[in-house]
């Protein structure tokens, strides 16, 4: 093949994929629910980058600047904590904790899976059965309790004080215990996609011009995945929210640096919900509900965009 | 239902439940403060090696001290709690497993009539307002962790409204005059945990019922009993339901791990005396042993309500007896 024709191959690649892509995106826009998942999640992507413009630096108890659970008011928007803190600055650090963990657990949760997923489709046989059945005794297992075990066995072992690479460990152990028991159902759903990818021509044709098998799993079975990488991530994303604030709820989260569980938790211990504090509960309660909702909206519209027999359905 | 079939799950079940058991051992081992670091601790070396000897830690973990440990498990033995000086965890659990079983047997029992009705419901008047409706709440119910439910009922119920106890079992120090008295103070403080289990379950019980229902919907048999003239509501009860009810409920069945650890959460808020709020005040104080016991009873209960779940498919639908 001379340059001129692989490039105009390239170009006319480049060009579908954009055609593709513009079709996907009006596609999905185009489903209110989608549209209005992302619009929220951006608004709190944007709070959870820059929380110091727009409240400055998280309040402790030395900086704050309420008396013990103030009602909501003009100088504080959402009221106080029982340390006087302002809610809104502790709700507003809380989204970047809370995204922060989500995302970095979701990352582990799908290196994890995604390599399981790939490995045991295409490989096959015995790894496949040993890895496998590994899935299945994590997909059985409640992998709550086990999180709930695992996380302060880590944390003792390493100090609550330690850092890792400038993240506090406590947050990093979270972030890694998620990752450990939330990859089975990644790992299942990737390797049905690899064992059907496995038996088309363009993997034997592969193989056959002598490509390694991790060429082949990286070059040629992972692009091919991606689709379901990324409707999978959308889900995977809102579950880790889900278990990372339950997981802080119970007290396993990190004092000094409140995600939107850890506020919950302060709010129990202190007793707020019975005294009727309700400022105390309601601005993180919305956060998180708004967070996993959009993220469960997004997942279905992606859902019904990328699979053509569900569309077919409705 | 063939013997193969029941043996295959039944096995499956038992390897599970092996695999627990050693990955409860090795936490064992990880865990701070395991028996060999204890002892280590401060002692002269002879000493030191008298006692690791005397409690069979000189032994090499695997096999000895792993089949020791499987045996103790099998027998009953899980350890003495940390926190409850002189009661083994296994007093513990049971002291606090009912509160939890009554809570959690009642709220899904309420949640799955619930949850399946209004499913089903939505499900066959798609696009409908019962459906529009409850398909928003139950998107939104499923996004909230079941303590945030849990509080905004208090909130409301209790400190706002004033109509229940903020939290227990019973009020604190209370004598009562009969035992009626006693049941309703029990009710009063019953309610509002029950009302969230129960809230908290419906969403994705309903969520898994509609689509249940749109599934079979789409099938032959409903065209050809809607072909047949057969009126909407003998297709949707004859037809339709006992074909859709099977996926849901073993789905239940399955979800149930899941349910059960997410929502042990629910009894923190109303300081409910069941396993969630033993495992948190375990989680504060580090109580290893107990923390076990929990993760022990939930993971096996799991595993046998899965089994369960799969007996029952097998036996009613006659697809999967293979």
């Amino acid at each position: 093949m001379t340059a001129v024709a692989g490039a105009d191959v390239r170009s006319a690649r480049l060009r579908l994929r954009v055609r593709n892509a513009r079709s996907f995106v009006r596609r999905f826009l185009g489903r209110r629910d989608g549209a209005l998942g992302v619009a929220i999640l951006a608004a709190f992507s944007v709070v959870a980058l820059f929380p110091d413009l727009l409240v400055g630096p998280l309040q402790t108890v030395t900086t704050a600047t309420g008396r013990q659970l103030e009602a909501p008011s003009v100088a504080h928007l959402f009221g106080t904590d029982h340390l006087g803190r302002d809610m809104l600055n502790l709700t507003v650090h809380g989204t970047r904790i809370s995204m922060t963990i989500g995302l970095l657990a979701t990352l582990v949760t799908l290196v994890i899976g995604v390599l399981v997923g790939i490995v045991a489709g295409y490989v096959g046989g015995a790894t496949d059965t040993v890895l496998m059945r590994i899935t299945d005794f994590f997909l059985v297992l409640p992998t709550f309790v086990l999180a709930l075990i695992l996380a302060p066995i880590v944390l003792d072992l390493i100090g609550t004080d330690a850092q890792i690479g400038g993240i506090r460990a406590t947050l990093f152990v979270i972030v890694v215990v998620i990752g450990i028991t939330s990859w089975a159902s990644t790992a299942r759903i990737i390797r049905a996609q690899a064992l059907t990818l496995k038996e088309r021509a363009f993997v034997s044709r592969a193989r056959v011009i002598g490509a390694s098998g991790t060429h082949i799993m990286v070059r040629h079975i992972l692009p091919n995945v991606l689709n379901l990488i990324v409707a999978n991530a959308v889900l995977t994303f809102a579950g880790a929210i889900l278990t990372e604030t339950t997981l802080s709820f119970v007290g396993l989260g990190d004092p000094f640096d409140p995600s939107w569980g850890q506020i919950l938790n302060a709010a129990q211990e202190s007793g707020a919900p019975g005294l009727g504090a309700w400022w105390y509960v309601a601005p993180p309660a919305v956060s998180v509900v708004l967070v996993v909702l959009s993220f469960t909206l997004v997942g279905g519209a992606l859902d019904e965009v990328l699979n053509p027999r569900l569309r077919a359905r409705r | 239902m063939s013997g193969r079939y029941l043996a295959r799950k039944g096995v499956q079940a038992i390897v599970t439940i092996a695999f627990i058991l050693v990955l409860n051992f090795i936490l064992f081992r990880m865990m701070p403060g395991s028996p060999d670091r204890v002892i280590a601790r401060n002692l002269p070396a002879p000493v030191h090696a008298q006692l690791l000897e005397r409690w069979g830690l000189d032994k090499p973990l695997i096999p000895d001290q792993l089949v020791a440990y499987v045996g103790a498990t099998l027998q009953g033995d899980l350890g003495d709690s940390y926190r409850f000086r002189g009661e083994t965890v296994v007093d513990v659990l049971a002291e606090r497993i009912w509160p939890t079983l009554l809570l959690f047997g009642l709220g899904e029992i309420i949640a799955i009539v619930l949850g399946l009705g209004l499913g089903a419901y939505s499900g066959w008047r798609r696009g409908g307002p019962v459906d529009y409706v409850g398909n928003g709440v139950s998107l939104v119910l499923y996004s909230m962790p079941y303590f945030v439910i849990g509080m905004i009922v208090l909130v409301v119920f209790s400190a706002g409204l004033g109509w229940f106890p903020t939290s227990g079992m019973f009020t604190i120090a209370a004598t009562y005059a009969s035992p009626l008295d006693q049941a309703w103070d029990f009710l009063a403080h019953f309610t509002l945990p029950l009302t969230t289990v129960a809230i908290g379950l419906v969403g994705q019980y309903s969520i898994l019922m509609r689509s249940s229902i749109i599934d079979v919907m789409g099938e032959d048999y409903i065209a050809t009993a809607r072909a047949k003239g057969l009126r909407d509501g003998v297709v949707l009860r004859d037809h339709a339901l006992p074909n859709a009810l099977l996926p849901a409920v073993t789905l239940v069945a399955i979800n149930l791990g899941y349910v059960i650890a997410g929502a042990i959460t629910v009894e923190i808020v109303f300081g409910w005396p069941g396993l969630g709020t033993l495992t948190v005040d375990a989680l504060a104080a580090r109580d290893y042993p107990v923390l076990q016991g929990v993760f022990l009873l939930l993971s096996i209960s799991v595993v046998l309500a899965n089994l369960a779940a799969d007996i029952a498919y097998g036996a009613l639908d006659p697809r999967v007896r293979t």
